[in-house]
């Protein structure tokens, strides 16, 4: 059942344009005036909560902030978000540049929640960087550089050596040092695919992955040999129905713009 | 039906536009109006007084605002972005109406071309699927189907983030899957 085909395209009625018509004639002089207003209003409060925020944030730029075995900390992200500190956890802000908050975690436990335009916020990792895509999420992270990220709501992306991982929400990512992370997957899955993930045992991972799991099948695409592309793809196809725009050849190639269709498609249905 | 995407190319009728020139906002009304007032539709639970309300709310913001558009973003998702907050207003302002399945199944008889009584209820139940789930959800769902908009363009029009975007299609789409279970068994 395709939903697309059942909204068709309804024609608009010529009274609508009338309406427009009968509107512009009349003309809204003191709507504008009233618009203008508040356009004023709203962008000097604006300029006032950028200002307190940026503020806070310098005070606390460059230096380490660390918590006890005992107590957490609260940071405020500009106007953006917060960060929650776990007990015995280290951080440093890197950046507090109006675009660009970043910070960097040594070790300890962070839960992040940001309302932000994409890749605003990031945390910096010895095993890669945590990229905000708008979301919340958890972040443990041992001072070898293993850990876990854990999802909760909208995705993140984990950079690591010119690889992305997405995270989406319900998800989650064992950090490996050295390795960077592994295959993400949802938590609801069975502890048979999470052990597989961990084996790095591809039939097995193919052969338990349900609709859902197409999540890390398609993170498998480009982790396997060129060889066993087909059959990664293969499996996500029996799957989940993809549509006749995604085309097999580019995928298997690797084109970024296909790989990123494909993904939406499945993004869909996880 | 020309994609709003695809129409994307005609910079010079929207600077005419820009400039005033009532005959190029009529063009662009003509390339989009269709597809405005379906959203509209759809997302107003098949009323056609609301979507007719909403389309000239939309094209009226549209000549008084289009001085802002400055090109950075392609004029369909600029655009969209203005049918998103006419239709979450209204939907604010509005009292709502239970979803009328006879209404959708009117949009459904006098609109598409299926043939059979069991296709159009078919019809008229997803789009009364649609038309029940909450605001944020049936409005990324209608920006999804109507034109395939890239997970970018529909974070720009929605004013969130890419992952909201997929959370809130996650989460109408398991809404669709629920509500729509008789319908697919």
């Amino acid at each position: 059942m395709k939903l697309r085909d059942h909204l068709p395209i309804v024609e608009a009625p010529e009274s609508v344009w009338r309406g427009i018509e009968e509107a512009i004639d009349r003309g809204s002089g003191k709507a504008a005036c009233s618009r203008l207003w508040w356009g004023w209003a709203i962008a000097a409060a604006a300029v006032v909560m950028v200002g307190v925020g940026t503020w806070w944030f310098s005070m606390h730029r460059g230096g380490w902030i660390e918590t006890n075995a005992s107590t957490g900390k609260k940071l405020q992200i500009s106007d953006i978000g917060s960060v929650d500190m776990g007990p015995n956890t280290r951080l440093r802000i890197v950046s507090d540049l109006p675009g660009q908050h970043r910070l960097s975690l040594a070790h300890g436990f962070i839960h992040a929640k940001i309302t932000a335009p994409p890749r605003i916020f990031s945390v910096d990792t010895k095993s890669g960087t945590a990229v905000d895509l708008g979301c919340e999420y958890a972040m443990q992270m041992d001072e070898d550089g293993s850990g876990d990220l854990r999802v909760s709501a909208g995705w993140v992306e984990f950079e690591w050596k010119g690889t992305e991982t997405l995270v989406p929400a319900g998800a989650l990512c064992k950090i490996r040092p050295v390795r960077g992370p592994e295959l993400p997957y949802f938590e609801d899955s069975s502890l048979e695919f999470e052990h597989a993930i961990g084996r790095n045992d591809v039939a097995s991972i193919l052969r338990l992955a349900r609709a859902r799991d197409t999540l890390t099948l398609w993170h498998l695409l480009s982790r396997v040999e060129s060889n066993k592309r087909e059959v990664v793809y293969d499996r996500i196809a029996s799957l989940i129905s993809l549509p006749a725009t995604v085309s097999k050849g580019p995928v298997l190639a690797l084109d970024p713009a296909a790989l990123n269709q494909l993904k939406e498609e499945l993004a869909w249905k996880w | 039906m020309v994609s709003l995407s695809q129409r994307d190319d005609g910079a010079e009728v929207v600077e005419a536009c820009r400039q005033g020139d009532r005959a190029a906002f009529r063009e662009l009304y003509d390339v989009y109006k269709d597809r405005v007032y379906s959203i509209a539709l759809y997302f107003f639970h098949g009323d056609r007084t609301a979507a007719s309300d909403v389309t000239q709310q939309v094209f009226l913001k549209l000549l008084a605002n289009i001085g802002q558009y400055r090109g950075d973003s392609v004029f369909s998702t600029w655009l969209y972005r203005l049918v998103v907050n006419v239709c979450l207003d209204e939907a604010r302002t509005r009292i709502t109406r239970p979803v009328d399945s006879a209404r959708l199944e009117a949009v459904a008889a006098s609109d598409s071309q299926e043939a059979t009584y069991s296709r159009l209820q078919e019809a008229a139940s997803i789009r009364a699927a649609v038309a029940s789930l909450p605001p944020k959800f049936r409005i990324a769902v209608l920006l999804r189907y109507f034109d395939d908009l890239s997970y970018e363009q529909m974070a720009k029009a929605l004013r969130c983030s890419m992952g909201t975007v997929a959370s809130r299609l996650n989460r109408g789409h398991k809404l669709l899957a629920e509500k729509l279970k008789q319908v697919i068994e």
